[in-house]
């Protein structure tokens, strides 16, 4: 059987991100970040603090506009597209901070997240699909915050897959969980791309990582500065320096 | 059936869902007893009352367009009062120039909604689609609004008129020359048939009340369509609502117009209600009585602003005798009521209410008895 290394040669890329820098003032958050995501991969992106993870997914979806470079996806720039045609293009995404309407129900909120792409009479059982692959079945009536904060995050990944995307970015769905609740994430991941989504996570979580067996990028300074299999990333010294913040 | 899902998701059928308080019978049994009695105003109060209570009828309906875009919509706009007014001055110009020759104010009260759309469709694209927030809108609405109230106040020369209408400058709207008629009561024809309005009178209370009534039941049924979990969404997180996929500059423009057309007419009335229109309600005080009556009622809740509009604008007609004094109580009121409930007074009256009644059912005589079985 061929590691996931070697099959991701062949594979037609989904996301290049060619030499992006995004420049808040002096602060170089990204400072020519180039980056390939192949078509249906689990790819992870790691890095210290302050590597410009967050700054990576927010220029992909489109909340921010970079200060250079490109982003090209299935073949088509998107670089200077509005997030909402992003999206319509099926891209979404699932913020660190998760973001929900805390006063709302999880129905309540599944249904404005799956309003746009489905009739009013279908978003009932659309609502028990996503419910069932997130493992929250029952839970449409319950008030939002008044949910875990593990439950929260799955129903975040919930919001992002009912907009039907080809291509997830998950930042750190696995912040704040118990060891039994990231392995249910990982479960749902895996489920995902089982069915051909291509994921992205940014995740600190070295056990998850390897449990989901995908591509990992290593972002420092707002560049790439490592990427292969976790087996060779875990065995990177320069990595492990830079974690350790003697780089 | 598919009714019955979407109950099940706890998402609302027509009026009643959950961005309303207000959804139970013993609420609409309430809320009918509350407009009988309104209607029945006429039988029990002065013609001078009537002729007050028909404004705070059209005070309210300009509380509501603002309830609408800030409460539910996310979008404060510091200069509603201004939609008021170009709704009033296009009713007026509007009604000058074309009650002889049509003989009713139809077009009139048309022009004072499609006016100030076609003000706000204007600005907003401007403000929404360059990405504008918070409290930049704030101020540009404001902004906007002064200006526009400068303006106003310098039109006094004959130069500045449209057909028959001249503006007046600080004067307000009149007739440009002696033999034009001046700004129309509302006026209704059809066929041989034709009624008449007077903002004196009590069919002009009973037709405003009407409208009232159409404009809160419309706007309750959109903020519980799906229209209205897109507009609550982009209150909430704008940026979250956009990477749902939602074009949230559409969104923000629609209800700002939406809210516009509410306020137009509002002003439309007012103008048909005093037979009068001045460029004073372009100032900054109108503006921000308009945000202290949605605030002190509850911003995200129809009902509320509604009642704290009326209940405000009638202590204050009852102090203004009083003078300074007036203007100091009243003052006090909102200090008070803010500091007491932040979400606003009458909103977390009704929720306390809705509490009360939805706590019945615990200390229900036979429930032990289930307990046990």
């Amino acid at each position: 059987m061929k590691s996931v290394e070697q099959t991701r040669e062949g594979k037609v890329s989904i996301l290049e991100v060619r030499d992006v820098r995004k420049y808040y003032g002096g602060i170089h958050a990204l400072d020519g970040l180039s980056m390939d995501i192949k078509k249906g991969e689990v790819h992870c992106v790691l890095g210290p603090n302050g590597a410009g993870k967050s700054t990576f997914f927010k220029t992909l979806i489109g909340t921010e506009r970079p200060t250079s470079g490109r982003i090209i996806y299935n073949g088509a720039d998107i670089t200077r597209l509005p997030a909402f045609r992003r999206v319509g293009l099926g891209l979404s995404v699932k913020f660190q901070n998760l973001r929900l309407f805390g006063d709302l129900t999880v129905g309540q909120n599944l249904f404005i997240a799956l309003r746009r792409t489905h009739r009013v009479a279908d978003i009932a059982e659309q609502t028990e699909v996503l419910l069932s692959r997130i493992h929250l079945l029952g839970a449409e009536n319950r008030l939002m915050r008044q949910l875990s904060h593990g439950e929260q995050q799955r129903v975040a990944i919930a919001m992002s897959l009912a907009t039907q995307p080809q291509l997830i970015l998950l930042d750190e769905p696995t912040a704040g969980l118990s060891v039994e609740e990231t392995r249910l994430v990982a479960d749902i991941i895996a489920n995902v791309n089982r069915h051909g989504v291509t994921v992205v996570v940014i995740e600190h979580d070295m056990d998850f990582i390897r449990s989901l067996n995908g591509h990992v990028s290593v972002l420092h300074y707002g560049r790439l500065f490592a990427q292969g299999s976790f087996d060779e990333i875990a065995a990177n010294d320069d990595v492990r320096r830079i974690y350790l913040g003697a780089a | 059936m598919g009714g019955e899902r979407s109950l099940a998701c706890g998402r609302g059928i027509g009026l009643n869902g959950p961005q309303t308080l207000g959804n139970s019978a013993f609420f609409w049994v309430v809320w009918a007893i509350g407009l009988a009695l309104m209607i029945a105003l006429p039988l029990l109060a002065s013609r001078y009352q009537i002729i007050n209570a028909s404004n705070i009828l059209i005070s309210s309906i300009l509380a509501m367009s603002l309830c609408l875009i800030w409460g539910y919509g996310g979008i404060l706009s510091l200069g509603q009062a201004s939609f008021y007014c170009i709704g009033g001055y296009a009713y007026g110009i509007a009604g000058i120039n074309l009650i002889q020759s049509s003989g009713n104010t139809e077009l009139a009260i048309l022009a004072g909604i499609i006016v100030p759309v076609g003000f706000a469709a204007v600005l907003g694209a401007m403000m929404f689609y360059s990405r504008l927030q918070g409290v930049y809108v704030a101020i540009l609405t404001l902004v906007v609004s002064l200006l526009l109230g400068l303006f106003m106040r310098q039109t006094a020369d004959p130069f500045y008129a449209i057909g028959k209408a001249a503006f007046g400058g600080m004067n307000g709207l009149k007739p440009a020359g002696a033999g034009d008629p001046g700004v129309p009561p509302l006026t209704f024809r059809f066929a041989e048939y034709s009624w008449v309005f007077d903002g004196r009178g009590i069919g002009f209370y009973w037709l405003t009340l009407a409208i009232v009534v159409l404009v809160y039941l419309g706007l309750r049924w959109l903020v519980n369509s799906s229209f209205g979990y897109k507009l609550i969404a982009c209150r909430e997180d704008l940026d979250r609502t956009e990477t749902m996929g939602y074009d949230i500059r559409l969104i923000q423009l629609t209800v700002f117009c939406l809210s516009a057309a509410i306020a137009g007419l509002s002003g439309a009335l007012y103008t048909a209600w005093g037979a009068y229109i001045h460029p004073d309600g372009f100032s900054v005080a109108p503006n921000i009585l308009v945000v202290i009556w949605v605030v002190v009622g509850g911003r995200k809740d129809l009902t509320s602003v509604v009642i704290s509009t009326m209940l405000l604008s009638w202590i204050a007609l009852e102090l203004a005798p009083y003078g300074e004094v007036s203007l100091l109580i009243q003052g006090l009121i909102l200090v008070v009521a803010m500091l007491i409930a932040p979400d606003g007074i009458v909103a977390q009256f009704g929720a306390f209410i809705g509490r009360m009644i939805a706590r019945k059912p615990r200390i229900a005589p036979n429930s032990w008895k289930e307990k046990i079985a």
